[in-house]
């Protein structure tokens, strides 16, 4: 069974009272283990397609199945818990919480998972290790470098062993050096068995995936 | 002294001839008196020894230092008062007017020189001593106003901050395009003025409509003609010039604060 | 456990959560204030006409004791037929009027209490001795009373009354030795007052013979109070028979007006409170709307974030008010230094009194407040629409 079936998306929504056709009938299919970069010029609709298929956005037509699971069929409840424990998010701004430190920012996906102190803290560290950070776990998230707090919203997104990560413009932030470290990384979690669908401007990042799917206009042209 | 009254004569015959009474509005009010009737009077409930004609019911004037207590009044001609006082002939006191020209304090001085077992005052003097309980009251408004003043300032300069701050992103970018640091606290300044004006204004209607809702209530509660909440032009021109002042000057400290910061702390990336 | 990232955000901008702090400080100390002014002077009232146990009054019919110059009649039979009551331990009349002396040239007014020693509730004494039952030739005085006549415990004065003010004459002179200096409980401060045995201060004054201020009762019993009040009130229907709870009714209906100033004040301070802190955190939850999106967006649900703003907002208040205590109770001092200015107040009265359960109360209302402020902008920012929140960050 795929990991992920996205079939007929339409996406529409107004913007200053006009019409955009964000999305105008993308199907896609993502396996366990692939690593797919979406590609594309600015209003493509490739940022729509991620906020849909990680179901923090709904289609206007179309469905997106989950290990077999409608997204549209779950309550926000459903689909909250889906995006916990099935899905990790990387975004382009990282999105820490800049009074939590490194530690405590990996942690808080585990916590809200109800998962026990002493092993989310365990578990905490040794993702802020994996991604290279262990010995910046007790700092704050505001002390931290652009590529340090990238890799810390990484190890949050791994946090609860996810099936998808997906992640939007994780490079878009960076210089291109940091952007390569980050890279690395994600060559590294894919290699580890991690699925990743990577939304990108980033040449560099669509060649390292095993799947480029271009867009243009709200439609894969590719 | 006290003086007790009865609606209708019971028991024992009045001692003395029936005398001229005229009695307060509430108090006829309180025990169905009109005009003509007849009531006892005395000093103490077992002494009703004098019989009364209501002659008529009037309206006192209204006297803040009664408010509280809720006295209540007759007048009758003085010497059947000091007859029923048991002591004729005496008074607690006198008043006096003067012709037009004299001065009271000069003329309380004279009659002092000659006195013999009494002192003249100017009423002023009385009045301001009887007023001390009033005086207290003022104090205590003056220092409840103060800190309302001092909370409203805080809390005032705490939402400028928070306001101003709101917009941080936009005077980063002002200032990328080239608007200078004084036109942006201008800006800012004129608005905080805008505000400051509207909030005085309705400020001030807010304060009418509840100086009215005081007095409306307070005299119907103590049934009386007693002026208690007033808002004079004095006091509407003080809290304006406050309330701009303080207005002002939290715009000022908030524009200030944002025009010092870099923009590019203000856009985030610093 | 959760990780509080709701309450760690207070210290993201020092400068606003002080300023909101002193904010909600100021209105908490407001709110506490007008608690304690609320029943402050009917508690303190209270306290003080329960301070020797002497439960009811009973004065000329429509006065309060001491209110006006009137007295009731037949005061010795009125005494004994209350003590007859077998609910009564203890029953003794006052009389209350003016008494002279004088020092070199000047004649001081005195204000002068008869009282019976055996069943008094005015004074305590402070130096020397008290005056002893049918003591005829011994006098108290009160610290300011001795201090204008530079006399203490054991000295001789004269004291009189029944002044003619016209002549200057009196009508009854006693000279008397000061048994002791006394704390009159009911006196204004600096007030001078004097204490003599009920018959003398009877012959002295011209209130005549037999006459008293008011009768103060104890009862054996403080659940039988209000029983025994209504028997008294039924044996003597031309007087006034008052309990301790009449007496501060009277109070409470004659200061009115401060309590529902301490109403409206209160109010006032808690819609303040509810105001800052909504206003902040509606503020600080617009700008970390992004933040928010993303935690909904990495599976943090609706009510966490709800839960934590709301924390926030609570944990703001609770700072606040800590401060507001501290400084509530520096401005019920100040406060109360003043209102205990009234002219002819007794010095033992104050008008902000601490009232445990009362303030408990107002703090739970408050942090009540607080955490409801904060709940409206907190639901906002969990229902805004994670990708269109995203999507406005990124452009």
């Amino acid at each position: 069974m795929s990991l992920l079936v996205g079939s007929e998306l339409k996406r529409d929504y107004a913007l200053n009272g006009q019409p955009v056709h964000a999305l105008r009938g993308v199907s896609l299919t993502i396996d366990a283990g692939d690593y797919i970069a979406i590609a594309g010029p600015s209003g493509s609709g490739k940022s729509t397609l991620l906020h849909i298929l990680g179901g923090i956005d709904a289609p206007s037509s179309g469905q997106v199945r989950i290990e077999g699971r409608l997204l549209a069929s779950l309550s926000d409840r459903h689909l909250t818990q889906l995006r916990l424990t099935r899905l990790g998010f990387v975004f382009q701004r990282f999105h820490l919480l800049p009074m939590l430190t490194a530690l405590e920012n990996v942690e808080l996906p585990l916590a809200e998972a109800g998962t026990r102190r002493t092993d989310r803290r365990a578990r905490a560290r040794e993702l802020l290790e994996y991604v290279g950070l262990g010995a910046r776990a007790g700092h704050r998230a505001t002390q931290l470098s652009g590529g340090e707090m990238q890799r810390v919203a990484i190890a949050r997104a791994l946090a609860n062993r996810p099936a998808l990560i997906l992640a939007d413009e994780p490079t878009g932030e960076l210089d291109r050096e940091t952007g390569q470290e980050i890279l690395d990384l994600f060559r590294r979690i894919n290699r580890d068995g991690a699925t990743l669908v990577v939304v990108t401007h980033d040449d560099r990042l669509a060649a390292e995936a095993s799947r480029v799917i271009h867009m243009q206009d709200g439609r894969i042209v590719g | 002294m006290l003086l007790a009254l009865l609606l209708l004569p019971t028991g024992d015959p009045a001692q003395l001839p029936a005398q001229e009474v005229a009695v307060e509005r509430r108090l006829a009010g309180e025990l169905g008196l009109r005009v003509g009737d007849s009531i006892r009077i005395g000093p103490s409930p077992d002494s009703l020894r004098m019989a009364g004609i209501v002659a008529a019911v009037y309206e006192p004037r209204p006297d803040p230092s009664g408010i509280m207590r809720r006295d209540k009044q007759i007048r009758m001609h003085l010497p059947d008062l000091a007859t029923l006082l048991g002591h004729p002939d005496r008074v607690d006191r006198f008043g006096v007017s003067l012709r037009a020209g004299i001065a009271p304090e000069s003329a309380a001085a004279r009659l002092n020189r000659a006195a013999f077992g009494y002192r003249a005052r100017p009423s002023a003097e009385i009045a301001a001593e009887s007023s001390q309980t009033f005086l207290v009251v003022s104090r205590f408004h003056r220092a409840i106003g103060v800190i309302t003043i001092v909370a409203g300032a805080v809390f005032l300069l705490c939402i400028m901050l928070l306001k101003v701050e709101e917009r941080r992103l936009d005077a980063a970018v002002m200032r990328f395009v080239g608007v200078r640091r004084r036109t942006i606290f201008a800006a800012l300044l004129l608005e905080a003025a805008l505000i400051a004006v509207a909030g005085s204004a309705f400020g001030v209607v807010l304060a009418w409509i509840a100086g009215a809702a005081t007095n409306a209530y307070y005299q119907r509660l103590f049934d009386t003609r007693l002026v208690f909440s007033l808002v004079t032009p004095g006091i509407v021109g003080f809290s304006v010039a406050l309330s701009l002042l303080l207005g002002l000057g939290a715009g000022a400290l908030a524009a200030w604060r944002l025009v010092r910061t870099p923009p590019m702390v203000l856009w985030g990336r610093a | 456990m959760r990780i509080g990232w709701g309450i760690r955000n207070l210290a993201r901008q020092p400068l606003r959560t002080a300023l909101s702090l002193l904010g909600i400080a100021v209105a908490s100390a407001m709110l506490l204030d007008m608690v304690m002014l609320s029943g402050g002077l009917e508690r303190s009232f209270e306290r003080l006409l329960l301070g020797r146990g002497y439960q009811i009054r009973l004065t000329p019919k429509g006065t309060l004791p001491f209110d006006t110059e009137a007295t009731l009649s037949r005061a010795s039979a009125v005494i004994a037929e209350v003590r007859a009551d077998t609910g009564v331990a203890a029953a003794g009349g006052v009389l209350g009027g003016s008494l002279y002396a004088r020092r070199g040239d000047s004649l001081i007014t005195f204000f002068g209490y008869g009282i019976d020693p055996s069943a008094q509730a005015l004074y305590q004494v402070t130096r020397g001795r008290d005056l002893a039952p049918g003591d005829t030739l011994g006098i108290v005085l009160s610290e300011a009373a001795a201090r204008a006549l530079g006399s203490g415990p054991g000295d001789s004065v004269s004291v009189a009354g029944g002044l003619d003010p016209q002549l200057a004459t009196a009508g009854t002179e006693r000279r008397l030795q000061v048994r002791g200096l006394v704390r009159w409980l009911y006196d204004y401060r600096g007030q001078r007052s004097v204490g003599l045995v009920l018959p003398l201060m009877q012959r002295l004054t011209r209130a005549g013979a037999d006459r008293a201020s008011v009768v103060m009762v104890r009862a054996r019993n403080d659940a039988e109070v209000a029983a025994l009040a209504a028997r008294l009130a039924e044996r003597h229907p031309r007087l006034e028979v008052s309990s301790v709870a009449d007496l501060v009714q009277q109070v409470r209906d004659r200061l009115v007006y401060f309590r529902q100033l301490s109403y409206i004040l209160g109010s006032v301070s808690l819609i303040v409170t509810v105001l800052l802190v909504a206003t902040l955190l509606a503020i600080t939850v617009n700008e970390r709307l992004g933040e928010i999106a993303t935690l909904r967006a990495i599976g943090v649900s609706r009510l966490t974030v709800v839960g934590q703003v709301v924390a926030e907002g609570t944990a703001l208040t609770a700072l606040g008010a800590g401060l507001g205590v501290a400084l509530g109770l520096v401005t019920a001092r100040y406060l109360d230094t003043i209102l205990t200015s009234f002219p002819g107040l007794p010095a033992a009265i104050s008008f902000f009194v601490p009232d445990g359960r009362a303030l408990a109360i107002a703090t739970a209302v408050l942090l009540a407040a607080g955490a409801l402020a904060g709940l409206y902008p907190a639901w906002l920012a969990a229902r805004a629409p994670i990708a269109d929140t995203l999507r406005a960050e990124a452009t």
